[in-house]
């Protein structure tokens, strides 16, 4: 799976979040996106997940398709998903459902009269077992811990069987255990081929975890390339003492 | 006849009319976050269809009813389409589509008015209204009993198709946030047609169940709504279960209300119990 971005711009009234920027995120990588606060990188995201309309630019798909609108329910059918900065679960829904939701054919005659497959709650066991949240599946998503709703937000993710990921911050606030899990997770989809976008703030998650970075400032591309010569870069050094 | 046991059974009676419209209006609620008044219509609708099948053409029954329902959902469905989507689609806020919604009812109406007449209706009395049965000091008639019937298997049935169905999870994911229902996957301009279609086959019922107990009017459809409306802010509002909680304790509270007064106060006890609750219990029963 290989997303190419072709200068993509995304104006608000004043601000031009994300400034004409070109980048390709590859299958089987982990790429890290980085930029000081209000550099575009969540937007980036909302764009590439049809949150919000692109103002300017193409993003083609697997060098096959181009598209310049992207419909929020069609992301699933190119194989992109994505996590909320912001955590958003559906809260009136119990773990298990959180779950189970995204693990559905879209037959919807079918879906009125169908419950859920065996196989679809083997995956979701299989999910909920990997984010330590098994034994609390029959609770309501509203009564979890931070850090248990930001599990459940990126174990729905991995539920997708996308090809594409985009995390927004996963890590924020966790602590190192559940960092962890966090972190074997984004391995194991690169390990399966999937493109990986980590944003992040902490540098040293991005020097272990990521194979590529690119960083942003005020949405437009500063620097690219492998972390540990990117982050030395003087330019991207002053991007962030300067902010 | 004990008059406290004949309130309790009319209490029942009226809660689960009101249940009957609240059911469907909620419903729809969950997945708009607006106040479809045209919801009301779609009983109406479903009273004159059975009126034109079953009186005027001489259809069977059954066949009858289900054109009703039928062409009540799919009024509701088209509405959707028509109407709301477009109005979704631009981001019309919730005034806009209430604003819409008392437009598309009050024109609806007009075409009923305007194909069988204004004046009030009766279906063919099949149910035999002087029929009464006894419950233990009190009386019901066998149109009540289809009534309470009705409205507990809908009310299992929706619950069956929430919580066990990936439709009823899909439904749900978008009540609580339809952005990321629609990153999921879930295409959610065809769910909520669908739950138009639903809500509005239900109201449409309700029309026709009515229209067998007391009979069919252009106009009927508002008071319904109302009285759907105000079970449905008692209860909790986008609440399947609130709509019962709240079309009993409307019904409960506007029976043994008049007790001792003329039945004409009904309407004032409603709209007091509404007051009453949008004052200090705003979320309703059951709340969210
Ligand atoms: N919906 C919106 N409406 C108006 N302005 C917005 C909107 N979303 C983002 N912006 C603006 O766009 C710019 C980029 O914001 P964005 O959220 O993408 O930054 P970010 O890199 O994710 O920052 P952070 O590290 O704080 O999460 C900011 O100036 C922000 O105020
Ligand atoms: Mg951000």
């Amino acid at each position: 799976m290989k997303i190419e971005i072709r200068n993509l711009t995304k104006r608000f009234d004043g601000v031009t979040a994300v400034n004409n920027l070109s980048l390709t995120l590859e299958g089987g990588k982990i790429t890290g996106i980085v930029g000081p606060n209000g550099s575009g990188k969540t937007t980036l995201v909302n764009l590439l997940s049809g949150f919000l309309p692109i103002d300017g630019g193409t993003v083609i798909l697997d060098d096959a398709i181009a598209v310049k609108k992207i419909r929020p329910h069609k992301i699933k059918s190119y194989g992109i998903t994505r996590t909320f900065q912001d955590i958003r679960l559906f809260e009136q829904m119990s773990v298990m459902d959180n779950i189970l939701v995204v693990l559905t054919e879209r037959n919807l005659w079918c879906a009125l009269f169908e419950c859920h497959n065996p196989g679809h709650l083997q995956k979701a066991e299989e999910v909920l077992r990997m984010i330590d949240l098994w034994d609390k599946r029959d609770e309501p998503a509203s009564s979890l811990s931070y850090g248990q709703r930001k599990l459940l937000e990126i174990g729905r993710a991995v539920s997708m069987e996308a090809r594409v990921y985009l995390f927004d911050e996963p890590f924020a606030g966790l602590f190192p255990g559940m960092a962890g899990i966090v972190e074997s997770i984004l391995k194991q989809l690169r390990n399966q081929g999937c493109a990986v976008v980590l944003i992040e703030h902490d540098m040293d998650l991005i020097r272990g975890l990521t194979d590529y970075v690119f960083v942003l400032d005020s949405g437009v591309l500063l620097a690219e390339g492998r972390p540990h010569e990117v982050l030395r870069d003087r330019k991207v050094v002053e991007a962030y003492i300067g902010n | 006849m004990d008059i406290l046991t004949q309130l309790v059974i009319n209490g029942i009676i009226a809660g689960a009319i009101y249940t009957l419209i609240a059911l469907g209006f909620n419903l729809i609620y969950g997945a708009t976050k607006f106040f479809n008044i045209a919801h009301g219509v779609f009983a109406a609708i479903g009273g004159y269809t059975v009126f034109f099948f079953f009186k005027l053409s001489g259809a069977a029954l059954v066949p009858s009813i289900l054109a009703g329902v039928l062409l009540a959902g799919i009024a509701g469905m088209l509405s959707d389409k028509l109407v709301f989507l477009p109005l979704r689609r631009k981001r019309g806020s919730s005034v806009i589509m209430l604003v819409a919604s008392l437009g598309l009812f009050t024109a609806l109406q007009a075409v009923i008015a305007i194909m069988f007449s204004n004046r009030f209706q009766t279906l063919t009395d099949i149910f035999n209204i002087q029929k009464t049965y006894q419950i233990f000091s009190g009386v019901i008639t066998r149109i009540h009993i289809v009534i309470i019937i009705t409205v507990v298997s809908l009310t299992i049935g929706l619950f069956l198709m929430l919580n066990r169905t990936k439709f009823g999870k899909a439904v749900k994911a978008i009540s609580d946030d339809d952005e990321v229902a629609r990153i999921i996957g879930i295409d959610t301009d065809r769910v909520i047609g669908y739950v138009f279609f639903i809500g509005s086959a239900i109201a449409g019922l309700g029309g026709i169940l009515i229209g067998f107990d007391t009979g069919i009017m252009p106009t009927m459809g508002m008071g319904l709504l109302l009285k759907g409306v105000i079970a449905s802010i008692v209860g909790g509002v986008g609440n399947i279960y609130g709509s019962v909680c709240g079309g009993l304790l409307l019904g409960f509270v506007e029976n043994f209300g008049v007790w001792k007064i003329s039945g004409e106060w009904k309407d004032a006890i409603a709209f007091g119990l509404l007051i009453i609750f949008l004052l200090f219990r705003p979320q309703g029963v059951l709340g969210k």
